[in-house]
This record gives structure tokens, C-alpha cells and sequence, in this order.
């Protein structure tokens, strides 16, 4: 597993560097390795998809205007990662000042990191996990959902891996706490 | 592989503008062009003025080698704020309140410091004339290096702006700062708390409010 996660980060180096100079397959090649992942991320902050569809779009922009920007051979899932959340952050931040809320039947489901799925039924996780605040889920979402290390989580979201840690793990137990309370 | 797959407004965008790109160079290197600026400002003005007059009876920790400490802080703080600069390479929150407070920390134990040791105040330190003075000094010192440092954290992309910019602004006055400290004749606490650390304020808020200025003008322009 980690050296597929190695050599998936060395495959996407070689993309961005082939992008850098010009390449529009190596923009292909990003885009395709990174839309899915980016779009589970992208439903932590906006939970619709054709908003998390249109913010993915726009991401891609930012990266595109922002190409320049990174520095081989940084590793580009942190890069990418903090990029998309600040498109996700500055949406949020007009939809405050515009005052719009999503309607609830938009919500779409939460994606459940495999650990969590043998805590409970899938649906009983899903909502206590969508109960949780925002910092939380993205924290679980990227360490374990997307599989970054909590160096890559700390670098996107802009604390210490210790606290990145701190906060999956916190959140983890909480949600193993209202389980067992549901179960009793 | 090609651009299809890709939805029509993107791909389009994409399309139009793919010329090649030259990397933005390591951090390290982009601080190291700050730091030749500043090091020719501060040269220049060492080797014009004189120093203090108290500089023989002060020991040599507290004159020549607090301002080396302040130097040092003054480049760390610029190559914070380059780091800052970076997508996906932000320092964490606690580290930018941490080397806020300790440049802040710097300047204020350094006045101390000078105040205990100083053996007499050899100008009126509580005017406001040998004040603005220094502050004027200090600001000549700095901003060069500042503007420097600014250009070349909007050169990339900060995702925290403000706090670069922040960053940036203090580390530019507190490495200026080393210098103001063999040259300012005023070993008065009240003047070095209120005129040099006001300095050091007065560019971390210049640096935060740039910072925001350019945030909103670069997110604005975003389609």
C-alpha cells in the first residue's frame, strides 16, 4: 500500500512537471487521478454536488493560474489539496455574506472511512459523522478516506500534524461514543 | 489522453493558456533575495552613520550581540512568511502566533536590556522628535526589504495572505531594527517600547492589511 501511494506520488510529480511545460495530456493525467478524490473532499465543505462539481471546475482554474506556484519535487497532493480548500473557503464565505443556505434535501451522503464501517450500520455512521464539525470531518475525510499522512493533512489545513492527529483521533472517538450510546 | 473528457468551460480555459511555466524557486533561494536587499540597505547605512555613544560600556551580548539575534530573527521571520507564500506548504497557526509574539518578544527584552545597561541616557528619550526620528529610520531601513518580500509573496500563491504579509512585515523591521539598535543614541525604555517596537506594529499591520488588500482583489478576479 505505501509503495502504491509512493509511486502514485511520483506518477503525479512527473504529471505537474509535464503540465509546467506545457503539456495539455500531463493536465489530463492530473485531472483524472484527482477529480474523484478532490470531489469526496470538496462534499466535506459544500455537501452538493453540482456545487462541489462546479467548485472541482474551479479548482482546477486556481491550479491551472497557480501552476507556477509549485515546486518540484515537493510532493503535489498537499499543493492541490490546499489550493481546492481555499476555492471551497472563499465560496463559503460569499454563500455567509449572501446569506444562502443549501437546501436540506441536496445533503448528499457522507463518505465513510473504511474503519469507521464496521462501528455501525453505514447510515447510523453517515449521520454522526455528518453531525460532526467541519474541521473534524476534513481531517478524517484526508487521513482516512483519501490516505494522506498527517504531515500532508497538517500542510493542507494549516496546523501541526501532532494537532492534525489529535483531531481525527478525537473525532473518531466521538463517534465511537455516540454508537455505543445509540446501542444502549 | 486528451482535454475531452474534461467539462467545456475548463478545457477551453486550459486550451488558451498553456504556455510553459518556470517552477517558483525554493524558499530558501527567494529568501536569500530578500536578504541580499536588506544586507545592502543595512550595510550602506552602517557604513555611513556612527554608532551610539554608549557603545563601549555596553557589553558586547547586548550590543553587537543582540543585533545579530535580531538579524537572524528578522531572516526567519522573512523566510516564514515566504514559506507561508507556498499552497500546501503554510506554517501551522500556533508557529505564526508564536514568532509574532517572540519578534514582538525581541524587541520589547532587547529595550529592556539596553535600559538596565545602558550607563546613562544620552538624549531626551521621551520627545516625540528623537522618536519620529527613529521611526523614520526605521522605515527607510525596512521597506525596501519589505516591498521585496511582499512581491515575492504575491509572486505565489498565499492562501493566508494577511499572514504572510504579517510575517513578512515584522521580519523586515526587526532585521532593520539590528541595525537602529548600534545607532540610536536613545537608551530610554519608553522610547525604544514606544518608537522602535512601534515600528515593528505598525509593519506587521501594514503587512497583515496588504495582505488582505491583495486577497481580495486576487479572489475577486478568480472566475
Amino acid at each position: 500500500m505505501a509503495v502504491d501511494r509512493h509511486a502514485e506520488e511520483q506518477q503525479l510529480i512527473a504529471l505537474m512537471i509535464a503540465y509546467q511545460k506545457g503539456d495539455a495530456d500531463a493536465f489530463s493525467g492530473l485531472y483524472e487521478a484527482l477529480k474523484r478524490p478532490l470531489i469526496r473532499y470538496l462534499w466535506t465543505f459544500v455537501r452538493n454536488q453540482t456545487t462541489a462539481e462546479d467548485l472541482l471546475q474551479e479548482s482546477f482554474l486556481q491550479l491551472h493560474r497557480a501552476r507556477q506556484t509549485y515546486t518540484p519535487p515537493r510532493p503535489v497532493r498537499p499543493w492541490v489539496y490546499a489550493i481546492t480548500r481555499h476555492v471551497a473557503l472563499m465560496h463559503l464565505r460569499t454563500m455567509r455574506r449572501r446569506k444562502e443556505i443549501m437546501p436540506d434535501e441536496d445533503l448528499p451522503e457522507v463518505p465513510v472511512p473504511p474503519e469507521m464501517d464496521q462501528l455501525a450500520d453505514r447510515a447510523t455512521v453517515q449521520r454522526l459523522l455528518g453531525a460532526l464539525p467541519r474541521a473534524a470531518q476534513e481531517v478524517l475525510i484526508l487521513h482516512h478516506l483519501l490516505g494522506m499522512s498527517f504531515e500532508e493533512v497538517g500542510a493542507i489545513v494549516g496546523i501541526s500534524p501532532g494537532t492534525a492527529k489529535v483531531r481525527a483521533h478525537r473525532a473518531l472517538k466521538k463517534v465511537r461514543q455516540r454508537v455505543i450510546e445509540e446501542g444502549a | 489522453m486528451s482535454l475531452d473528457a474534461i467539462p467545456n468551460g475548463l478545457r477551453e480555459a486550459i486550451e488558451n493558456d498553456l504556455q510553459p511555466v518556470r517552477p517558483l524557486h525554493p524558499v530558501w533561494l527567494r529568501t536569500m533575495l530578500a536578504v541580499a536587499i536588506l544586507a545592502v540597505v543595512l550595510a550602506s547605512v552602517l557604513a555611513k552613520a556612527s554608532l551610539r555613544p554608549d557603545m563601549d560600556q555596553l557589553p558586547m551580548w547586548l550590543s553587537w550581540g543582540c543585533s545579530v539575534l535580531q538579524l537572524a530573527f528578522g531572516v526567519l521571520l522573512i523566510g516564514l512568511a515566504l514559506r507561508e507564500a507556498v499552497p500546501g506548504a503554510g506554517i501551522p497557526r500556533g508557529a505564526v502566533h508564536v514568532a509574532a509574539a517572540t519578534a514582538l518578544a525581541v524587541q520589547i527584552l532587547v529595550g529592556i536590556a539596553t535600559s538596565v545597561y545602558s550607563p546613562a541616557i544620552t538624549m531626551p528619550g521621551s520627545g516625540v522628535t528623537p522618536g519620529i526620528g527613529c521611526l523614520r529610520h526605521e522605515t527607510v531601513m525596512a521597506l525596501p526589504t519589505f516591498i521585496a518580500t511582499l512581491w515575492l509573496v504575491f509572486r505565489a500563491l498565499p492562501l493566508r495572505a494577511p499572514t504572510a504579509g504579517l510575517l513578512g512585515g515584522a521580519g523586515a523591521t526587526v532585521a532593520s531594527d539590528a541595525v537602529i539598535h548600534l545607532l540610536c543614541p536613545v537608551a530610554n525604555l519608553s522610547h525604544v517600547l514606544v518608537w522602535h517596537s512601534g515600528a515593528v506594529v505598525v509593519f506587521m499591520a501594514i503587512g497583515w492589511s496588504a495582505g488582505a488588500v491583495w486577497e481580495r482583489l486576487r479572489w475577486r478576479r478568480a472566475p
